[in-house]
């Protein structure tokens, strides 16, 4: 993200004018706001003071010294950037929120580090969301700029691609051409059954065609036939050609999708946590399947279509030129009123639809919401409501829809008659000339077959540009993943140790922007075998912590160490298959319990998985199930409770024996009586592993060798229970409240 | 370990002391007469307020915000100390049922405030549309002066209220407002009713 904007000339000018020659520019950003208008206005702050410069005058100059308490704060429809001057606060200036939020909130930071004297340049690799050539945005989660993006480049990276394919791929385009071919040879060969058997003229001029097939077959039945045979023969052959067509780009569509979802999913299995984090699941599916599936049909389907069709047009041009020069002038004169009229009638089309689209939405929405929200309408008793609103909105979809089909109905019609105009003119003078014998019927009859040719189309111009501007944004959605790099990886020669279990933290600073850390300065060393609970508010840090020893993101400064070795230097297979984790929303995938069970280590023996079970308390449930180990789970199978999923959880993270645990909130969502069990659990399986354990509920820590307290971020207290609870910090804070929790539950009181 | 646990398990009741960790503060009606609003010397707004039970509390800034920004932007405001990194949200310090229950001078410095906050310039003209993959960027001449705007997801982002505004989200997170899409001219009206 750009923090260091240039001066325009004027502004540089009047920024140079008043500056000390000693001051360093720092950042330079900026602002929108002033009063009640819109403005472009610059920030401008250097290692001593900070400039507000407007149109060519600075108009005010604050002394960092004097500062102190940045702050942004966002309001509606723009934020504000504040600090206290000489302790009174004052506002610096006013911005939008989309565009320049993420810069102030680092320049907060950074003021306060300039303010004491700090000198050092905060820098954020946090991504534009602004295209930096026209400003317009990025497609959500990307760097793709509709406006900017080169073409070029995206066609080179596409070819570089379709290496291996590209025989295949070229298939179905030649073939195509040679139907198109076909297509123009017919009316040819029609020409000479016309001209010299159905309708046979004394001066017709000699074709060479005709002498030869005089020559060959005496008899003129025998040559008409010849020539209805080869006719036929022609047209059965260009059938042919095209299920050949439609078969080899069915293959070759096919196999590129494969080979393109592959490469993505591959890809997106390789990327870190981070990059992942930042797309939705939901988007991700969206690239592995929609996307592709443009590019795919785009590439297969509709790009050997639009070459055959520029050829055909092109060819067919040629030849009515070359058949009747006069004529032509009848297609091409009413060729521009058609081709105006048609993208006129589509963008117009194209805005009712897009009302009709809206509509259907809203009564999509709508739907969703009573329908998810079914119990409470009916708690309300307020279905007529819901009954009235449903049918208002299916009303003004309908009516739209149908006033939309009408209007298409009629228009299109019409504008078939104007597009085909021109062979209306053909049809007459053709007949005028033909009776006047100045044309023969079989030319007449090749030219009217051509004329077809191109006005084929013509109807369907106006959604070239669209489908190549999509196929574009599909395609550069795809790349932009293909071509990201990893963020986690291992370094070159990665160690594979034998994790024993002590882990150090050495002044790890965190955040997933870089602007605004998560985690700061957190110190601490833990022997193997101790249970550490990590508590703290919510949003304090307590999974980031966990997520980081995992190493499923990297640390921004500091480094965590287990066994004296950096984890950067382990290998990530190596750490992670000594990490076992349970999570507060076990994911079970589709499959047996045994199979769950040993998806850390798919050759487990049924010893193993017996034993693992046992452990996590759940051999005894399992074996009341009555296909056992072998109960289907997952999505779609046998529903297991809360409590029973956690503990076939913890059996997972248990089959590959890890030297390292982590229990993030594993015990949050079960009552208390499934709670004891796994406690039970649990306090057997940390036996000789070092544990972090989140835990909401403080009880569950009654184990914990030592509790570590976050609290925004920062190490707030580290020691066992009763060191904790006399120092009356933050944790006895929490204990008493959840003691005093328990107390009104005790005494009846809701809480 | 296991004893200090016990020990807490015992006690029936929190001792005052401990009682204390979990007080909130409480909000207040504000009237004209337990609250003195003032300029400050940064040009924002002081508070001095006077609890029912005497105490009298001094807020170098205060801020105000609309409960209902949309339908009733001058009744129930809230007063609320500024949000810091700190200490996180800022706690109401009390609540003003009606502007008018205030003085001419105190309703101009508070509107002064409501006004930076609350940035929503009417459209006047709508001088171009253009799509893009579900992106729409729009032309317009506002209040605030020519804006070029985009926004994606129109269906939710051009909210019609039942009284007949109009409200537009962009993508930046400005709002823009139509009070009466009718009065538009013809060109601007042609552009933004397919969407509402």
């Amino acid at each position: 993200m750009k923090l260091l904007f240039d001066l325009p000339t004027r502004d540089e000018q009047a920024f140079l004018a008043v500056c000390a020659e000693d001051e360093k520019r720092m950042y330079c950003v900026p602002y929108d706001f002033e009063g009640e208008r819109r403005v472009s206005g610059f920030m401008v702050i250097t290692d001593k003071r900070i400039y507000r410069i407007l149109e060519g005058e600075v108009l005010d100059v604050w002394s960092l010294s004097e500062m102190s308490d940045f702050s942004v704060e966002t309001f509606y429809g723009a934020c504000g950037f504040y600090a206290k001057v000489r302790g009174n606060s004052t506002l610096l200036c006013r911005f939008i929120s989309g565009r320049n939020l993420p810069r102030y909130s680092v320049l907060q930071n950074a003021c306060d580090e300039l303010a004491t004297g700090k000198v050092r340049v905060v820098s954020s690799n946090e991504p534009e969301r602004f295209c930096p050539k026209c400003g317009r945005p990025f497609v959500v989660h990307t760097k793709i700029c509709p406006f900017c993006q080169s073409k070029k480049e995206i066609y080179k990276k596409l070819w570089g691609m379709t290496r291996g394919l590209r025989l295949m791929m070229l298939f179905p385009l030649v073939v195509a051409m040679i139907g198109m071919v076909i297509r123009f040879v017919v009316p040819a060969v029609q020409k000479i059954a016309i001209n010299y058997y159905i309708y046979p003229q004394d001066n017709a001029a000699p074709s060479a065609v005709v002498e030869t097939l005089r020559s060959l077959v005496g008899d003129v039945g025998m040559q008409f036939i010849v020539i209805v045979i080869c006719i036929v023969t022609l047209d059965l052959f260009h059938r042919a050609l095209g299920v050949v067509q439609s078969r080899l780009a069915a293959v070759s569509g096919n196999r590129f999708t494969r080979m393109l979802r592959a490469l993505l999913f591959e890809k997106i299995q390789m990327l870190s946590m981070a990059s992942i984090q930042n797309k939705s699941t939901g988007d991700l599916m969206g690239r592995i399947n929609n996307d592709v599936a443009v590019v795919q049909n785009f590439i297969t389907n509709l790009l050997p279509t639009y070459f055959a069709q520029l050829f055909s047009f092109v060819m067919a041009l040629g030849l009515l030129v070359w058949l009747s020069p006069v004529m032509c002038l009848f297609i091409f004169i009413p060729l521009p009123i058609a081709v105006f009229c048609i993208v006129k009638f589509w963008s117009f089309m194209q805005k009712r639809n897009v009302r009709a689209w809206i509509l259907d939405q809203r009564t999509n929405r709508g739907l969703q919401d009573v329908l998810n929200g079914i119990r409470v309408v009916k708690a309300y008793g307020n279905e007529e409501k819901a009954i009235d609103e449903f049918e208002y909105n299916t009303a003004k979809q309908s009516r739209q829809e149908e006033s939309n089909a009408k209007l298409f109905d009629t228009l299109f019609p019409i504008l078939g008659f104007v597009v085909h105009f021109g062979s209306y003119l053909i049809m007459m003078f053709g007949n005028v000339w033909l009776y006047q014998g100045s044309l023969d019927l079989g030319t007449l009859n090749q030219f009217n077959s051509y004329a077809g040719i191109v006005y084929e189309p013509l109807m369907q111009i106006t959604a070239i540009p669209r489908n190549i501007s999509a196929f574009i944004t599909s395609l550069s959605k795809i790349l932009e993943i293909l071509e990201e790099e990893p963020e986690v990886s291992d370094i070159e020669l990665p160690l594979d140790i034998r994790i024993e279990g002590d882990v150090e933290i050495k002044h790890v600073t965190f955040g997933y922007d870089s602007y605004n850390p998560v985690l700061k300065d957190i110190n601490v060393s833990i022997k193997q075998g101790e249970m550490i609970g990590v508590v703290g508010h919510s949003g304090c840090g307590k999974t980031t912590l966990i997520n980081l020893i995992m190493r499923l993101y990297d640390v921004t400064e500091g480094e965590i160490v287990i066994d004296d070795v950096n984890i950067k230097d382990i290998s990530q297979n190596a750490l992670r298959s000594q990490i076992g984790v349970v999570l507060q929303e076990t994911h079970l995938f589709s499959g047996s319990i045994r199979d769950n069970i040993r998806y850390a280590k798919p050759h487990a023996t049924s010893e193993e998985i017996i034993a693992a079970a046992r452990m996590a308390n759940a051999h005894d449930f399992i074996m009341s199930l009555p296909e056992g180990y072998n109960t289907m789970v997952g999505e779609k199978g046998y529903s297991l409770s809360g409590g029973e999923r956690q503990r076939i959880a913890i059996a997972r993270a248990l089959i590959h024996d890890p030297r390292i645990l982590i229990l993030d909130e594993a015990t949050a969502a079960l009552d208390t009586e499934t709670e004891k069990l796994i406690q039970d659990a649990i306090t057997k399986v940390t036996k000789g592993r070092t544990t972090f354990a989140i835990a909401h509920r403080l009880s569950t820590l009654r184990n914990a060798d030592k509790l570590l307290v976050l609290d925004h971020g920062r190490l707030a207290e580290f020691g066992t229970h009763t060191e904790l609870l006399e120092k009356k910090g933050i944790y006895y804070k929490l204990v008493m409240a959840q003691h005093r929790a328990t107390l009104a539950k005790q005494a009846g009181v809701e809480v | 370990m296991a004893n200090e646990n016990k020990t807490i398990d015992k006690t029936t009741e929190l001792s005052a002391e401990d009682e204390k960790l979990f007080s909130v503060r409480q909000s207040i009606p504000m009237t004209a007469e337990n609250a003195i609003f003032r300029r400050s010397e940064g040009n924002l707004i002081s508070l001095t307020l006077t609890q029912p039970d005497g105490t009298v509390e001094e807020f170098e800034r205060v801020v105000p915000v609309r409960a209902f920004p949309i339908t009733d932007p001058d009744e129930f405001i809230s007063i609320k100390e500024p949000d810091s990194r700190e200490k996180g949200k800022g706690a109401e310090l009390g609540l003003i049922r009606r502007m008018s229950d205030f003085d001419a001078d105190t309703q101009a410095l508070l509107r002064e405030e409501l006004d930076r906050r609350y940035f929503t310039p009417v459209i006047t003209r709508l001088t171009g549309v253009k799509e893009k993959f579900g992106y729409f960027y729009w032309d317009a001449e506002t209040t605030a002066g020519k804006i070029s705007f985009v926004m994606t997801n129109v269906s939710s982002n051009i909210r019609t209220l039942e009284d007949g505004r109009v409200f537009i989200h962009d993508i930046d997170g400005n709002c823009f407002e139509i009070p009466d899409p009718a009065k538009l001219d013809k060109a601007s009206l042609k552009k933004i009713e397919i969407y509402m």
